[in-house]
């Protein structure tokens, strides 16, 4: 255990290093890994966690992108509209969309949740004051005392720092007495109901918690891009996800990162070389699906393991 | 009166998609994501006959085959060592299929949009008191009605319905009764499937093919399963009419909250009645 | 997996086949760097077809030219931008920052030009817009790296507004996908249309991007029952509208007309008789009669052995677009403000008559907006010119540059 946390360590400082070894486009491909990666763990939590498959988690995502275009174009290019608005927006919608859809279970709760996310994509597509289809462009990024975030290296650290901090609020979610509870309800949701735990509640919980950090990572996006538009919002953005989080290995919080980093790195150099790159990811999928159910991370673990 | 007849009509499209996907969740307790690719595949492989024969009809018995066999391979292949793993990993493995025919059927078929003008006997149209409606739309009515009613009759009247039957209810005991369930679940996926590639077929004069037709209908094959309840052929019925009814008025009427409709259905029957209106609690 | 193998290999072997041409044009002159070209179009997804239009007209220009332009060998890089504005922005940032391309040619997608416009505008990057038509883009978001060798969505609409009104009938309704394109295009026909006398007996804008059945609009349209239905679609919507329109039985009653895109090439085999009758505007058609469409049309069947359609037309103007203004500089593309005065000068014989840029806008000047019909020709579909507007430029309202 002591090895991996060396090991991650070792890792963010490498990622952090990236903007003064490497070219500016591969730093910003690391930093769109790091934005995805923290939409991946979040979602994570619900569905490797928790148990419950969700295809609505790009609603938050989006809903976190567009809040912080609008508060960072129209209102204050702080902190408050780049973190705590956008934060507090996907929770908001996560407490109601969750109330609502934890109600059901199994398929039925995958069906509601990608129902409600194609009504916030609705929405969002009909919004003239919303840019309706093209979007929001020319988001600026948050002003921080002293700090120029226009400038590559000082952005990769911001979302860094971001990262990081997604990364531990998580760990210290899923390590907590609240974590083993959730991981009880993945396993055996009857039981957990018969020990009484008011289970819906925990559900809740760990919805509104990823809600929550999925917006963080919207917003992020739409300062990385300074651009939203309703495709962030759209049910495939949680099913590329999924992908990521199946393929890195769901629960556990390495796992996504790395299915963000496969997921991308894929669709953007192997796109480069042939127009099948769909072909191979579908196919690859599949094969993580049935032969390693547990993703790279545990095809790495079985491979350490002898 | 007229919006009425044209709900129906693409009601009864969704029905003959939406019938296929209910089968095979009643039986194998599988939300088959690819049931779209399959309506595809069946859309191409029904012009490909139809351009090769000359024969729309001969296409329309075709197509189903082909793809019938598909999904008896992928069954076979795929799902069947995944049914111990339950729901989650076979939604995603589905999900990954689609990923799979998208690209297939673009590199087989090209991008261009496809389309085959219906058979000449039910071209035209026919006056309706004031307004007119297509002779080949009522063929789809007529035609998904049939359906309908052999499948019904299929299910109630046969042994292999009463095998299915008994599996929607409980698989286990169906095996007691020394059924070989292994064979029925591949039975019932490729049937399936063929009945997806039907409502392919049958959709190509009106809808044309392309690539990504599978994926945009797939959504809304699942609120209707949704509404009508997992498993149930009445509900998917059900389900298809009122979601045809609802999105038709809904685009002629309010075209600005049209989209909202279809989602707003089926987040209020979920809401009211968890398991939709013909489904019963499963498993 | 055999499959993808293949396809690796054969992208593998593309590649080779560049680096020998690009030998041989070395062999030729010694040249100085290559001229990087990038490609920002959809190789996948619906708009597949007509970014393999573009790129084949663009290729066409180069091939002529022995992939030499003022003394560089050029080099294409293609990236798929999947019609998806996040896609298409990694992509574009790719292609300015790690491979440092000389000019950016795309997208089709309005969605994708509105993402990347600000990047582009940054960066300093030169772009060729080879179909996107966003009005704004030649509007209030014009930019003066930013050139459009296609068309404002205002462009072939404006025209037709006037035309509807003096020689079809002075009563349209309206139908259009509900989004920006839709909006623009509508909004560019009824200026012109309720100008010249006409009046709009409805409108309506049908689900976008998913949308299968028109039932709903056509029931609608038959019981308003107007002379004139004016629609823009384009790709499977194009089809299905044009299809589903005859099969209600409109096509005796009203008068479909549109904009260009509801029967280009590539959507016109798919249509079939359906499409007989059908007024549109666009700037181009494959049988205009003039020197270098015929060139271009005999050059482009025999090496891609089909009929070019609009959009092939808009990727060889762009291709004639980079090649006229480098020739202008000498090949120098260092000197941006240089390289930028060259291309806005560019003149030249497009098929679809002569190529110049408006200077307020850097939109291209339609040397004519076609009015056409579609009509059998030799067993074949095909838009047949019966009316021609000149001169059609965009207002340009809100653009600032210095022109």
């Amino acid at each position: 255990m002591r090895s991996a946390r060396r090991l991650a360590l070792a890792g963010l400082v490498a990622v952090a290093a990236l903007p003064w070894l490497v070219g500016s486009y591969p730093v910003k491909l690391a930093q769109e890994i790091l934005i995805w990666g923290i939409f991946a763990m979040s979602l994570d939590l619900l569905m490797g966690y928790a148990g419950m498959l969700s295809f609505g988690h790009s609603a938050f995502f989006g809903l976190g992108g567009y809040v912080a275009a609008l508060a960072l174009r129209g209102w204050s290019p702080s902190l408050v509209s780049a973190l705590v608005l956008p934060a507090a927006a996907a929770a908001a919608a996560g407490l109601v969309v969750g109330f609502l859809s934890i109600r059901v279970s199994g398929v039925y709760f995958i069906m509601l949740t990608l129902a409600f996310s194609q009504m916030f994509y609705a929405a969002a597509f009909n919004a003239e004051w919303l840019g309706a289809s093209d979007g929001l462009p020319g988001v600026p990024r948050p002003r921080l005392i002293g700090l120029d975030l226009d400038r590559t290296e000082v952005f990769h650290l911001y979302i860094l720092a971001f990262f990081v901090l997604a990364l531990v609020a998580l760990a210290r979610v899923v390590r907590s007495p609240f974590g083993r509870v959730l991981r009880g309800v993945e396993d055996n949701e009857r039981r957990m109901v018969a020990l009484g735990y008011a289970v819906r509640r925990f559900k809740l919980a760990a919805f509104v918690v990823g809600a929550t950090i999925a917006g963080v990572a919207g917003s992020l996006e739409a300062q990385f891009n300074g651009y939203i538009s309703p495709e962030a919002l759209f049910w495939t953005t949680s099913g590329e996800a999924l992908l990521m989080v199946s393929i890195g290995g769901a629960g556990t919080l390495a796992g996504p990162v790395l299915g963000a980093a496969a997921f991308i790195g894929l669709q953007s150099l192997l796109s480069s070389y042939t127009e099948h790159w769909t072909l191979i990811l579908g196919a690859a999928f599949i094969g993580f699906v049935l032969w390693a159910p547990e993703g790279l991370l545990g095809l790495a673990r079985r491979e350490a393991g002898g | 009166m007229a919006q009425a007849l044209n709900g129906l009509e693409y009601g009864m499209l969704l029905f003959l998609l939406s019938v296929g996907l209910t089968l095979i969740f009643g039986m194998l307790g599988v939300v088959n994501l690819a049931h779209g690719s399959f309506y595809a595949l069946g859309a191409y492989a029904g012009i490909a006959v139809a351009v090769f024969t000359g024969s729309f009809w001969l296409a329309l018995c075709v197509a189903p085959l082909v793809v019938a066999g598909v999904g008896a391979a992928i069954e076979r292949s795929c799902l069947r060592p995944l049914y111990a793993r339950g729901p989650n990993a076979q939604v995603l493995l589905t999900f990954g299929f689609i990923y799979v025919f998208d690209d297939l059927l673009r590199w087989l078929w090209g991008s261009h949009v496809r389309s085959v003008a219906p058979p000449a006997a039910l071209a035209g149209v026919v006056a309706l008191g004031p307004g007119r409606f297509p002779v080949y739309r009522i063929f789809v009515i007529l035609f998904g009605l049939a359906v309908a009613l052999l499948l019904w009759l299929a299910l109630e009247r046969t042994r292999l319905g009463a095998i299915v039957r008994a599996g929607v209810w409980d698989a286990e005991m169906a095996a007691g009764l020394g059924v070989n369930v292994a064979r029925v679940f591949t039975a019932v996926f490729a049937a399936g499937a063929g009945l997806a590639a039907l409502a392919g077929v049958v959709a190509v004069p009106i809808q044309a093919a392309y690539p990504g037709m599978g994926v945009e209908i797939l959504v809304r094959t699942l609120i209707v399963v949704v509404i009508g309840g997992l498993g149930s052929l009445e509900g998917s019925l059900a389900g298809s009419l009122i979601l045809g009814q609802a999105e038709t008025f809904g685009k002629a009427w309010l075209p600005d909250s049209s989209m909202f409709i279809i989602y707003g259905v089926m987040a209020a029957v979920l809401l009211l009645r968890p398991t939709g209106l013909f489904g019963r609690a499963l498993r | 997996m055999g499959l993808t193998r293949r396809r690796f290999l054969r992208g593998v072997a593309t590649t080779a086949a560049g680096a020998v041409l690009g030998g041989r044009a070395r062999r030729a002159r010694a040249a100085p760097a290559p001229l990087k070209i990038g490609l920002l179009l959809p190789y996948s997804n619906v708009y597949a077809v007509l970014g393999e239009s573009i790129t084949d007209g663009l290729s066409l220009v180069f091939e002529r030219a022995g992939w030499t332009v003022a003394g560089r060998r050029v080099e294409l890089i293609k990236e798929d931008d999947e019609v998806n504005p996040q896609v298409g922005l990694r992509k574009a940032k790719k292609l300015i920052e790690s491979d440092g391309v000389d000019f950016l040619v795309g997208p089709v997608s309005s969605g994708v030009l509105a993402a990347i416009r600000d990047t582009v505008h940054q960066a300093r990057q030169i772009l060729i817009v080879a179909n996107a038509g966003n009005d704004e883009i030649s509007r209030d978001r014009c930019s003066r790296y930013i050139f459009r060798a296609s068309f404002s969505n205002w462009q072939p609409n404006a025209p037709m507004g006037s035309w509807v009104a003096a020689h079809v009938a002075k009563e349209a309704y309206l139908v259009a996908p509900k989004y920006a394109a839709g909006f623009d295009m509508m909004r560019a026909f009824k200026e012109t249309f309720v100008a010249a006398g006409g009046k709009v007996v409805g409108e309506d804008y049908t689900p976008f991007p998913v949308n299968e059945d028109f039932a709903p609009f056509l029931t609608k349209i038959n019981q308003a029952a107007p002379k004139v239905v004016y629609a823009f679609f384009s790709g499977s919507q194009a089809v299905r509208f044009v299809r589903q329109y005859d099969e209600f039985g409109l096509r005796a009653r009203s008068k479909l007309c549109g904009a260009g895109f509801l029967t280009e090439s590539d959507v016109l085999p798919a249509q079939g008789q359906s499409a007989l009758g059908i007024i549109t505007g666009h700037f181009y058609s494959t049988l205009l009669d003039n020197p270098a469409n015929k060139a271009f049309v005999r050059a482009f069947r025999a090496k891609y052995a089909r009929t070019p359609d609009g959009f092939a037309v808009q990727g060889y103007d762009s291709a004639q677009v980079i090649a006229h203004g480098l020739t202008a500089t000498g090949g120098d593309t260092r000197d941006k403000d240089r390289l930028l005065e060259a291309l806005r000068g560019v003149e030249f014989d497009s098929p679809r008559g002569r190529f110049r840029f408006d200077p307020r806008t850097q939109n291209v000047i339609q040397p004519f907006i076609y009015v056409r019909e579609v009509r059998e020709v030799d067993g074949e579909l095909a838009n047949v010119v019966v009316d021609r507007i000149a001169n059609v430029r965009d207002p340009g309202t809100g653009c600032t540059l210095p022109g």
